[in-house]
């Protein structure tokens, strides 16, 4: 018998239908209902609109889509034979607002998701603490503000450049909102000094400590999540940046990538209409966001993880709080890589002699995000998006399940609900 | 001491077609706790609630406060329930409805999903004939895209002191929307003596006659009450793209609409003639600090 559950309070909603065999799951199936068109809204549009239009696909990672953006129109340029040179300066504060993003996700989903659905399963008295996520999230949006002006839904990554001009002022005022972060993450996440997290190589270093993050640790093995929830072991980051690496990994062999061999197919999800399409790698299911990176970026401490527990929740729980460590010490290092003298905004012809296809490729918090724009004086023909939840949490058949549909096999349900949401969904960046 | 007749305001917060961008604003409200604890949170899409989405479906429950996020579409479904029938439900029950950003106040980016048929809770766009036009008197429009998280703070508090909540013609709060995005901007002194931005990425100049700066022409307090308490769209040479009106989204949002080179819409309340004038004389004016550099950093040679 097929059980219908819903899945609220993740970024929209999501619909899991399961065949439960034993008392454990045999299949699921998943579903997102609500459909919004963007791609169809874009069409005939000036293109510098879409760089209003696309952040606002989604309220938590609206800056990755403004990037996804920016160097998809950048790319057309470059198609087009005007490529456009950025300065030092542009790109890294650039990067700086996509990686403060990122922490501010990952914040709000250890307080406000993961942490209070793992004392659920472990039947746990322990007082919740959501609104600390809030808090760092809100310092985290504010160094974005320095340079975005807010957050969420700026549009301050222009083709050439940023449209802000900063002064040493907003480069300090940023540089101790990150401080007050690491403050934050040092004192009431983790316990100990970044610097000593980050020194971390054996999962067993984390039996010294007592804080939020030590919590979650044990709660993961008291409810045995490090020997459940394993997908393909086959990771996949695509996005180029200053903290990733793009590639495909098999277990832990690295191969080279080519964003043209991402293709999309359509969903399996026979009990209610989805409008998510499964997003693949040259056809087959790839895990992507924070263990991906992780793995790529050979991590050592997420490596360790990998080596005993492989592609488990608990890993992937895991790889996603480190993620927060290593990229708050990689904030810092950008802040200090600016000079404020550099060019703000490269001019380059006006976006109507441009007719040309363009790609753009970020990490956003999840994973891959690519925008493809096709272009005819100026004007948008075509915008296809393909997010990070299409290749995590697709729907697909049981014989080639997706990597989400995978990890929940054989559990309870339960926990099957906790290990889709170890996954980080966001309902509303797919159904985009 | 609170008596036990002190009972908090019970509040659901529902989403239609919505990209979250609200929910996600107001997390970054200061004193975020101060302001819930003066409530009672029945159904959130990300903070702690009493009750289960589910029981919110089954329209059984009461609250004194419905807040509506995202555009209205008469044929959206939550778990197989009809946003229609959930919307009617609350809007006939509750005391005050707050229709939260730009989507929910007059069908905003997602009208355009399905234009003939979304829209706001009681506009379309600029006309008044939502569904909740018989609830007219409970609602207050907060638009914007996203909404300041103060926006929604200041409204509740008022609410939860037993305060009426003063709205305006577009039934947006008149302390919120009565000032323009210009007020307050940091290029206010270009846009005087008509000084333009040569080009994005500069500290200099004026957005609006070049690169499509809609904030003399946009109600709200973007420029007043800052964003993320930091900053703001214009003070970070991004124009304003007329965010909390309902022609939100407009078209060519980075580019200034001119007739030979006037641009086409003036200031609001300022009739175009006097507008031109004003602006004909201060341009015969050359201001040699105003037309330099802003900050003259020693350069390197």
């Amino acid at each position: 018998m097929i059980t219908k559950q819903l899945i609220d309070q993740i970024e929209g909603e999501a619909s899991i239908f399961f065949d439960i065999k034993d008392n454990v799951v045999d299949f699921a199936t998943i579903a997102f209902p609500h459909f919004r068109g963007i791609e169809s809204i874009l069409k005939g549009k000036n293109a510098l609109d879409a760089l209003v239009i696309t952040p606002r696909v989604c309220g938590i990672c609206g800056h990755a889509h403004l990037m996804a953006t920016v160097r998809a129109i950048e790319d057309a340029y470059k198609n087009a034979g005007y490529p456009i040179e950025l300065s030092k300066k542009i790109t890294i504060i650039r990067e700086f607002t996509l990686v403060m993003e990122i922490i501010q996700n990952h914040f709000k989903w250890i307080y406000l998701t993961i942490i209070p659905e793992v004392a659920k399963l472990n039947n746990s008295t322990k007082v919740q603490t959501p609104l600390k996520g809030a808090y760092a999230a809100s310092i985290a949006s504010k160094a974005i503000a320095v340079f975005a002006g807010q957050w969420p839904h700026s549009s301050y990554m222009i083709p050439g450049g940023i449209t802000a001009d900063p002064t040493n002022i907003d480069l300090l005022k940023a540089e101790s909102y990150v401080d007050e972060l690491i403050s934050f993450f040092e004192k009431e996440s983790i316990g100990v000094s970044l610097d000593a997290f980050l020194s971390f190589e054996s999962c067993k270093d984390f039996n010294t400590l007592k804080s939020d993050f030590s919590y979650l640790e044990s709660s993961l093995m008291n409810i045995k999540m490090n020997e459940k929830g394993f997908a393909y072991d086959r990771f996949l980051v695509i996005g180029t940046h200053t903290f990733s690496k793009p590639s495909k990994l098999k277990q832990t062999r690295p191969f080279s990538i080519d964003a043209k061999y991402v293709t999309t197919v359509d969903t399996y999800s026979p009990d209610q209409a989805s409008y998510a399409k499964n997003a693949q790698y040259k056809n087959a299911f790839y895990e992507t966001g924070p263990l991906a990176r992780a793995m790529a970026g050979n991590l050592k401490i997420v490596k360790n993880m990998h080596r005993r527990f492989k592609d488990s929740a608990y890993t992937r729980v895991m790889a996603r709080v480190f993620e927060v460590a290593t990229l708050l010490e990689h904030a810092k290092e950008l802040l200090s890589g600016i000079d404020i003298s550099q060019k703000s905004f490269l001019k380059s012809v006006d976006i109507s002699k441009i007719t040309a296809r363009g790609v753009g490729v970020v990490e956003a918090p999840r994973g891959p995000l690519l925008h493809t724009v096709d272009i005819k004086d100026g004007l948008i023909q075509e915008y296809k998006i393909v997010t990070p939840t299409q290749f995590n949490i697709g729907s697909s058949t049981k014989t080639n399940p997706t990597p989400a549909q995978k990890a929940m096999m054989k559990t309870t349900q339960d926990e099957a609900v906790f290990i889709f949401r170890t996954f980080d969904v966001c309902s509303v960046c797919t159904t985009h | 001491m609170h008596s036990k007749q002190d009972k908090k305001p019970s509040i659901i917060w529902f989403q239609g077609l919505t990209c979250n961008g609200n929910t996600h604003s107001f997390l970054n409200l200061e004193n975020l706790k101060n302001l819930l604890d003066k409530f009672e949170i029945l159904s959130h899409p990300s903070l702690p609630s009493t009750q289960n989405f589910n029981t919110v479906l089954s329209c059984t429950l009461e609250c004194d406060i419905f807040i509506f996020e995202g555009a209205y579409d008469p044929l959206m479904k939550r778990n197989d329930t009809l946003v229609s029938k959930i919307v009617e439900y609350y809007a006939k029950s509750t005391k005050h409805i707050i229709a939260l950003g730009s989507c929910a106040s007059f069908g905003g980016l997602f009208k355009a999903s399905a234009p003939d048929r979304n829209s706001g809770l009681l506009f379309n766009e600029q006309e008044k004939s939502g569904p909740l036009l018989k609830y007219e008197s409970k609602v207050i429009n907060i638009s914007g895209c996203p909404i300041h998280p103060e926006w929604l703070a200041y409204t509740l508090h008022m609410i939860a002191k037993g305060r009426e909540v003063e709205i305006n013609k577009l039934h947006r709060p008149i302390e919120l929307y009565s000032t323009l995005a210009h007020h307050g901007c940091t290029r206010n002194e270009y846009f005087e003596w008509k000084v333009d931005a040569d080009d994005f990425g500069e500290k200099e100049g004026c957005l609006y006659y070049k690169q499509g700066c809609r904030a003399p022409m946009t109600h709200s307090s973007c420029n007043k009450i800052l964003w993320n308490e930091v900053s703001s769209k214009t003070r970070v040479g991004t124009p304003c793209f007329g965010c909390t009106e309902p022609d939100f989204p407009r078209q060519n949002l980075f580019a200034t609409k001119t007739n030979m080179s006037i641009p086409e819409d003036v200031p609001i309340g300022i009739a175009k003639r006097s507008y031109l004038t004003m602006a004909g004389i201060a341009k015969t004016f050359h201001i040699k600090r105003l037309e330099g550099k802003l900050i003259d950093y020693k350069t390197a040679d």
